[in-house]
């Protein structure tokens, strides 16, 4: 019980995601952040407010870090199907086989 | 990107990148701004007086007391990056020991903080003097107006004197105005000595050569007599 839960919980902290989700947030988080400083740059410059420039910086680096770093279920849509165990034929994939007779 | 860690580790790591990027564009826009500050500086009424360098000093010095009269239009140094502009006029005249000049002695006689709207609450002044700088900026991010500064009759923010002690009647003295940009972010440029793309030298600056009068005698020593 206390196993299941410890399980639990790390899982939670782990927050692993999927392949694909795994590409996705590294093109999403390099996009974004580029994105964010140049629109930093570009906006502070025309409305000539270093302030604005910062807090857009900030802001934008804040947002990308709430979008990419919690394991959201959008990032676990595709989960690997795994082979079944040990090259077992589906056919004896019921019961044990051990010494060509099967088990349980 | 598999766990929550690295996630975070890498968002983190390549923010700093884009943010040195980021600052280094910003640091470089100064180059796109061309600055023509200006200035006039001309001596008023100039003494020396003796004096001690401090209360308890038995040594007695000359000092000088320069009023001055200045006007100047540094308005072209306020651009976004500037955070505050530091503004100072000196006084200069040539070395007795020198024959061709080249030794100089100069010193301060005024300076002054202009901070750009962006860092007037890094401005060391008490809450009224504040709230009046913030209110005179109010809604706007930078403000050229602050570069132009029209002196009269300014009273000299230093008494200055000389490593001898002597200073009357000194002839060839000089007002030089000097000007020092801090930016948020990039290097820090002083007057220019040389021009550099759309940076040009500052015109004027420097006023008339004047010589400094004998010492003034004592008032109160007049009366008694």
């Amino acid at each position: 019980m206390a196993d299941q839960i410890l399980d639990q919980i790390r899982d939670v902290a782990e927050g692993q995601i999927d392949f694909e989700g795994q590409r996705f947030t590294e093109f999403l988080s390099t996009a974004l952040l580029s994105l964010v400083g140049a629109l930093s740059f570009i906006i502070g410059f025309i409305k000539q407010d270093i302030k604005l420039a910062l807090m857009i910086g900030l802001g934008g680096t804040a947002l990308t870090m709430f979008i990419i770093v919690p394991p959201w279920p959008f990032f676990n849509r595709h989960p690997v199907k795994w082979l079944p165990a040990g090259g077992v034929d589906k056919s004896s994939s019921e019961g044990i086989t051990v010494d060509g007779k099967v088990v349980g | 990107m598999h766990s929550t860690i690295v996630r975070a580790q890498n968002v983190f790591g390549f923010f700093t990148t884009v943010a040195f990027v980021v600052a280094a564009l910003i640091a470089a826009s100064d180059l796109t701004v061309p600055r023509a500050p200006k200035a006039e500086v001309t001596a008023n009424s100039v003494q020396v007086v003796k004096g001690r360098p401090h209360y308890y000093s038995t040594k007695k010095e000359e000092y000088a007391v320069i009023r001055f009269t200045m006007s100047a239009d540094l308005s072209s140094l306020f651009t976004w990056n500037t955070k505050q502009v530091f503004v100072w006029v000196s006084a200069s005249w040539p070395n007795a020991t020198s024959t061709d000049g080249e030794l100089s002695n100069e010193a301060v006689i005024w300076d002054s903080i202009i901070t750009n709207p962006s860092a007037d609450h890094l401005m060391n002044i008490g809450p009224a003097a504040m709230k009046k700088l913030v209110k005179s900026a109010k809604g706007k991010s930078i403000d050229p107006k602050r570069g132009i500064l029209a002196l009269k009759n300014q009273k000299p923010k230093y008494q200055i004197t000389a490593p001898t002690g002597k200073l009357a009647e000194t002839n060839d003295v000089v007002l030089k105005v000097h000007y020092n940009v801090q930016p948020w972010v990039g290097v820090l440029t002083w007057t220019p000595q040389i021009e550099f793309l759309g940076w040009k030298k500052l015109k004027g600056g420097v006023s008339k050569a004047f010589a400094l009068p004998a010492i003034k005698k004592k008032e109160t020593a007049e009366k008694k007599a």
